[in-house]
C-alpha cells in the first residue's frame, strides 16, 4: 500500500475551474472519504487521481512516484464506480480476470488471485454466472473483487453504495469497513452520505465548488468545523444559525433576545456573529445556559429521540432534538436552551472563532 | 363489459391492421406461390401442373442459366454489401462516437444524405459522373495522374455488379451507421473507464468491449442488408434498365423477376414462371432469416446496462 499526495492540483473544462489548488495527503493504509454536495468536484478529483481525467496544474505523487502523466493502468490504482461497470459479456470470474490478462499475468498467477478474492467475498459458488444474472449487492461484490485481484496500491471508490437498498448498504458499508481492516488498503471513497463518510473515514475531507473545506477526523469535523460551510453540512439534521453581533464583553444579541456567552477576547462589540448550536445539544425547557422563547412547529417523533422544529419569535425556525415522549403539541409556547460550551461561533467571514 | 362485447371491441381494434395487412402482404404473397402452382394457358384459362414450373425453372436450361446467373450475382451484390457496406458503418459509427469529435451533427447528416435521395436520382448521377464521354470521374483521375486507372465501368461485363454494387454501398451505408452508432452511445461511459482502468486503450476497449456488446446490433444490421439485397431491384433497373447489362453481367433475382413476370421487349410476361421466381426469391429470403433466427440470434445475448 503506498501513500497519496495532491500538490496543488487544478482542473478545468475551457474556463470553468472544476477543482482550485487542491492539496491533499492520504495516508498509508488510511481510509479518506471525500463529501460533498452534488457538483463540488468529489467525483472530479477521483477521477484525477485515478487518471481517467488529465489534471490541469499542480501533481499527485502515488507510493512516491509523480503520476501526473501516466495511464490508469499504470498508477497502481483500482477503482469501484458507482454502476459497478461490471462487463455484461463476461462471467464473474472472466470480469475479475480481465485486466490481469490484458496485463500479461500468468496464467496460474490470475488463478490464484481470483480464487483469493472469490474466497474473500464470498463470490466462489458465482464464478460462473454473468452480471445479468446476480443480484445488486452481488455486483458490488464483484465490482469490488474486480479491483483486489489487482492487488493496487490505492483503491477509488466512487459512490459504491448508492445503487443498493437502504437494508443492502448498511451491510456492505461494514463489509468495506472489514475490508479495509482485512487487506490494510489505502482507500479514497466519494460520498455524499455524511453517514458513510463518518462511520467508514479515519479522515474526512469535505469539498465545496472545487475546494477543501476541511479535511480531518469525523469527530473533529463534527466537534470543530472550521467553518459555517461544514459546520451545516455535517450533523443530521443539520447545525441550528443564529445570526447576532457582539454588543459587550460576552454577550451576544442573537434570535431576537440577549444571550450571555463565553466569547473569545478577539470579539469586539459591534462585530457580526453566527451561532452554531446542534439539534441534539439543544434542550426544551431548563439548560445549563441561555434560553430562547419559541413556538412548537412541530414534533416530529422516531421512537427513542424525536426532532421538534421550533419557531423563534424572529420567524426562523430551529430544530431540537427530543428524548423520550414530548408532551408537547404544536402552537405550544415553550422555551429552548443550550449549553453555551456546545455553541461553536463564526465570524462574519464564516471562519470559525475559538 | 359482456364476454360478446369485449370480443367485439378486439375486432374493432384489430380489424385496420388485420384487413390492411392481408389485403396488402398476405394475399399478394398466397396469390403469388398459388400462381406459380399454375400454368396460364394461350386461350386464358389456367391449368394445374404442380411443381412443374420450379423443375423448368431449375432444370432446364433457358430458364436455369439466367436463373443461376441472376443468384449468382444477387449473392455477390450481398457479398460486396456485408464486406463493404457494413464495416465501413461499424468504423464511421465509432469515429462518430470518439468523445471528443467536432461537427458530429454535419457528418452524421451528410453520410446519411445519400439514403434519403431517391433511387433514380442516384443512378442517374452516378451514370453521369461515370460517363466515359463527359463524366467528372475521368477528369478527376487525370487531374491526379491517375488518368489511366478510369474505365467504362458501368459498362463492362467484368465490372459492372460491382460497380453498381459500390454506389448502392455508397448510398445505404448510413443505415449500418445509424443503427451501430446508436447502439454504440447505449454502452455506459463507466464502462469505458473500467477498461482504461484495466489498461485498455481506446482501441482495445472498442474490440473487447465495445464490439461484444453490440453483436446484436450487428447481427441485426446482416440479417437487414440480407433481405433488401435480395429485394434489390430499382438500383439496377434505374441504370441499366431490365436487361441489366451488359449480357446480363449485373442481373440480379429482382431484375430477372421483373422481365419474365411482366414481359420486356421481345419477351413476352409470364405471370406463372415470374410467380415461381417470386416465390423463389421469398423462399431464399425466408431461408436466410431462419437461419438467422434460429442459429445465430438464439446465440446471442442481449444486454441491458
Amino acid at each position: 500500500m503506498a501513500e497519496v499526495l495532491i500538490d496543488k492540483l487544478c482542473k478545468s473544462y475551457g474556463s470553468a475551474e472544476i477543482l482550485k489548488d487542491i492539496d491533499l495527503k492520504v495516508e498509508d493504509g488510511s481510509f479518506v472519504v471525500l463529501v460533498g454536495p452534488s457538483g463540488c468536484g468529489k467525483s472530479t478529483l477521483l477521477r484525477c487521481i485515478a487518471g481517467l481525467e488529465p489534471i490541469s496544474a499542480g501533481g499527485m505523487t502515488i507510493g512516491g512516484r509523480q503520476v501526473k502523466n501516466l495511464p490508469p493502468a499504470k498508477r497502481e490504482i483500482a477503482m469501484v464506480f458507482q454502476s459497478y461497470a461490471l462487463y455484461p459479456h463476461m462471467d464473474v470470474k472472466g470480469n475479475m480476470a480481465f485486466g490481469l490478462r490484458f496485463a500479461g499475468t500468468p496464467k496460474a498467477e490470475i488463478e490464484a488471485r481470483v480464487a483469493e478474492a472469490a474466497r474473500i467475498l464470498q463470490l466462489e459458488p458465482l464464478l460462473k454466472r454473468r452480471p445479468r444474472e446476480l443480484s445488486g449487492g452481488q455486483r458490488q461484490r464483484v465490482a469490488i473483487g474486480r479491483a483486489i485481484v489487482r492487488k493496487p496500491q490505492v483503491f477509488l471508490f466512487d459512490e459504491p453504495l448508492s445503487n443498493l437498498d437502504a437494508a443492502l448498504r448498511i451491510n456492505t458499508r461494514v463489509e468495506i469497513a472489514k475490508l479495509h481492516k482485512l487487506l490494510n488498503a489505502t482507500i479514497v471513497y466519494v460520498t455524499h452520505d455524511q453517514v458513510e463518510a463518518m462511520t467508514l473515514a479515519d479522515k474526512i475531507v469535505v469539498m465545496n465548488k472545487g475546494r477543501i473545506e476541511q479535511a480531518g477526523k469525523p469527530l473533529d469535523l463534527y466537534y470543530k468545523p472550521a467553518n459555517l460551510f461544514v459546520a451545516g453540512f455535517i450533523g443530521s439534521p443539520a447545525m441550528n444559525f443564529l445570526e447576532g453581533h457582539v454588543t459587550g464583553s460576552g454577550r451576544v444579541e442573537a434570535a431576537g433576545s440577549g444571550l450571555t456567552l463565553r466569547l473569545p477576547s478577539s470579539c469586539k462589540p459591534g462585530d457580526k456573529v453566527t451561532l452554531g448550536v446542534r439539534p441534539e445539544h439543544m434542550n426544551l425547557g431548563a439548560a445549563p445556559g441561555p434560553l430562547l422563547q419559541a413556538q412548537v412547529d412541530l414534533i416530529e417523533r422516531l421512537g427513542e429521540t424525536g426532532y421538534a422544529h421550533l419557531r423563534l419569535p424572529t420567524g426562523q425556525v430551529v430544530i431540537s432534538e427530543v428524548r423520550g415522549e414530548p408532551g408537547h403539541v404544536t402552537g405550544d409556547s415553550i422555551s429552548v436552551g443550550f449549553d453555551p460550551v456546545r455553541c461553536h461561533i463564526f465570524d462574519a467571514a464564516g471562519r470559525r472563532i475559538e | 363489459m359482456s364476454r360478446t362485447a369485449y370480443l367485439l371491441l378486439l375486432a374493432v381494434f384489430l380489424a385496420p391492421a388485420v384487413i390492411i395487412y392481408s389485403t396488402f402482404s398476405i394475399y399478394p404473397l398466397l396469390a403469388t406461390i398459388f400462381n406459380s402452382f399454375y400454368d396460364r394457358q394461350d386461350d386464358g384459362t389456367s391449368l394445374f401442373v404442380g411443381l412443374s414450373n420450379f423443375t423448368t425453372l431449375l432444370s432446364d436450361p433457358t430458364w436455369s442459366a439466367p436463373f443461376w446467373n441472376a443468384f449468382r450475382n444477387n449473392c455477390l451484390f450481398f457479398l460486396i454489401h456485408m464486406c463493404v457496406q457494413n464495416p465501413i458503418g461499424l468504423v464511421l459509427a465509432a469515429l462518430l462516437s470518439l468523445p471528443r469529435l467536432n461537427l458530429r451533427a454535419t457528418y452524421r447528416t451528410l453520410i446519411f444524405m445519400p439514403t434519403m435521395l431517391s433511387v433514380v436520382v442516384i443512378g442517374f448521377s452516378w451514370q453521369l459522373i461515370l460517363s466515359p464521354l463527359w463524366g467528372v470521374a475521368k477528369m478527376f483521375l487525370s487531374f491526379f495522374g491517375l488518368g489511366f486507372l478510369f474505365g467504362p465501368w458501368l459498362g463492362e461485363e467484368s465490372t459492372a455488379l460491382l460497380t453498381i454494387s459500390l454506389i448502392s454501398v455508397w448510398q445505404f451505408v448510413g443505415i449500418p451507421m445509424i443503427l451501430i452508432y446508436t447502439a454504440l452511445l447505449a454502452i455506459p461511459d463507466e464502462l469505458i473507464d473500467a477498461a482504461t482502468v484495466d489498461g485498455l486503450n481506446q482501441f482495445q476497449a472498442f474490440i473487447w468491449v465495445k464490439l461484444p456488446l453490440i453483436l446484436p446490433t450487428l447481427g441485426l444490421v446482416s440479417v437487414l442488408t440480407f433481405v433488401n439485397n435480395f429485394n434489390a431491384f430499382d438500383l439496377i433497373y434505374a441504370m441499366k434498365g431490365a436487361l441489366a447489362g451488359p449480357n446480363f453481367s449485373a442481373d440480379i433475382m429482382g431484375t430477372l423477376f421483373y422481365r419474365v413476370f411482366f414481359g420486356n421487349q421481345l419477351q413476352l410476361g409470364d405471370t406463372s414462371m415470374g410467380s415461381a421466381i417470386a416465390t423463389m426469391m421469398f423462399l431464399i429470403i425466408l431461408t436466410g432469416v431462419m437461419i438467422y433466427l434460429f442459429v445465430i440470434q438464439r446465440r446471442m445475448h442481449r444486454y441491458s446496462f
